[in-house]
């Protein structure tokens, strides 16, 4: 695989989209590739930025940060939050 | 099928005097980076979270929404990322990416997983042509058009994401945001396989390349 082949599929593989054939020729290429392909990958995932930035930022309720806020500070504190 | 707006692409015009783009949102004078608030979680401040949660809650419930269309699913979902944010800061490194690149990713994983978990209980083809018909502009989400109000680096974000053909941004969408494998979107959309890997190919690369002049800024 041509390391241009290697950025396509680096691309399709920062969002999931790889078929399994084609990840199984993606990780060996990107062993093969070493270093410049992990740096490759890492520039790739700006796409994931990229996508939410494009969207229109949504409220949310404040009772809602209340509640992440109380469920915070009780873990810390070794409370019984959960999830 | 995607298509653009009226009033967006006038909005493109509008804004398409080339000018540097802003981060979102931008940082008033003396406030802590994204990088420093994930050091404060990462040793336990429950205030460098308060303040990360107010600067991209928005924008990661936006995500959400894009993906399960539910507001309280939605918000239920924000509580956990937020909170696995918590848990899970030590796993952050700075060097693999930026801060918001690691909260988007957390999110579009969660958001898809309870999407496909609901689909479990649902007819999905009957559930997802029911959804494009009620949004028909992939790109444009829970707004009405008067209503959009783009930062510069969204305006920015979405002119490149824009200037691709609809089948293109269809292919992305439906992969990106729904977490379609090719042969699901290909089924979807009644297109061969080695089409909608083309389409892909090809939308990302232009996206990729689009984005690589708002480098310093996303």
């Amino acid at each position: 695989m041509s390391f241009e082949e290697f950025q396509n599929r680096a691309r399709l593989y920062v969002i999931g989209a790889l078929e399994d054939g084609e990840s199984r020729e993606f990780e060996e290429a990107r062993a093969s590739f070493g270093q410049q392909a992990e740096d490759f990958i890492t520039e790739c995932y700006r796409l994931h930025e990229a996508f939410a930035l494009s969207l229109r930022p949504a409220k949310s309720s404040d009772a809602l940060k209340e509640r992440l806020m109380k469920m915070v500070r009780e873990r810390k504190e070794g409370g019984s939050a959960k999830l | 099928m995607p298509r653009r707006s009226k009033a967006l692409l006038e909005n493109d015009i509008e804004e398409a005097e080339p000018r540097p783009p802003a981060v979102t949102p931008p940082l008033e004078p003396g406030e802590p980076t994204d990088l420093e608030l994930m050091r404060g979680i990462q040793e336990e401040d429950p205030d460098a979270l308060s303040k990360l949660y107010d600067r991209y809650n928005g924008i990661i419930k936006a995500l959400i929404l894009r993906v399960v269309h539910n507001e309280a699913e939605a918000d239920d979902l924000l509580q956990e990322i937020f909170m696995e944010l918590w848990n899970q800061a030590k796993n952050f490194s700075a060097q693999k990416g930026k801060p918001l690149g690691w909260m988007v990713t957390l999110a579009r994983r969660r958001a898809i997983d309870g999407l496909r978990k609901k689909q479990a209980y649902m007819r999905a083809g009957e559930r997802l042509q029911n959804e494009t018909e009620q949004q028909p502009d992939a790109w444009v989400h829970n707004s009405t058009e008067e209503e959009i109000s783009f930062s510069d680096t969204r305006i920015l974000v979405r002119k490149v994401i824009n200037s691709l053909p609809p089948a293109q941004q269809e292919a992305v969408d439906l992969a990106f945001f729904r977490g379609m494998s090719q042969r699901e979107i290909a089924a979807k959309t009644n297109t061969p396989l080695g089409t909608v890997k083309t389409r892909l190919e090809l939308g990302l690369k232009k996206i990729y390349d689009g984005l690589k002049n708002l480098k310093d800024e996303l």
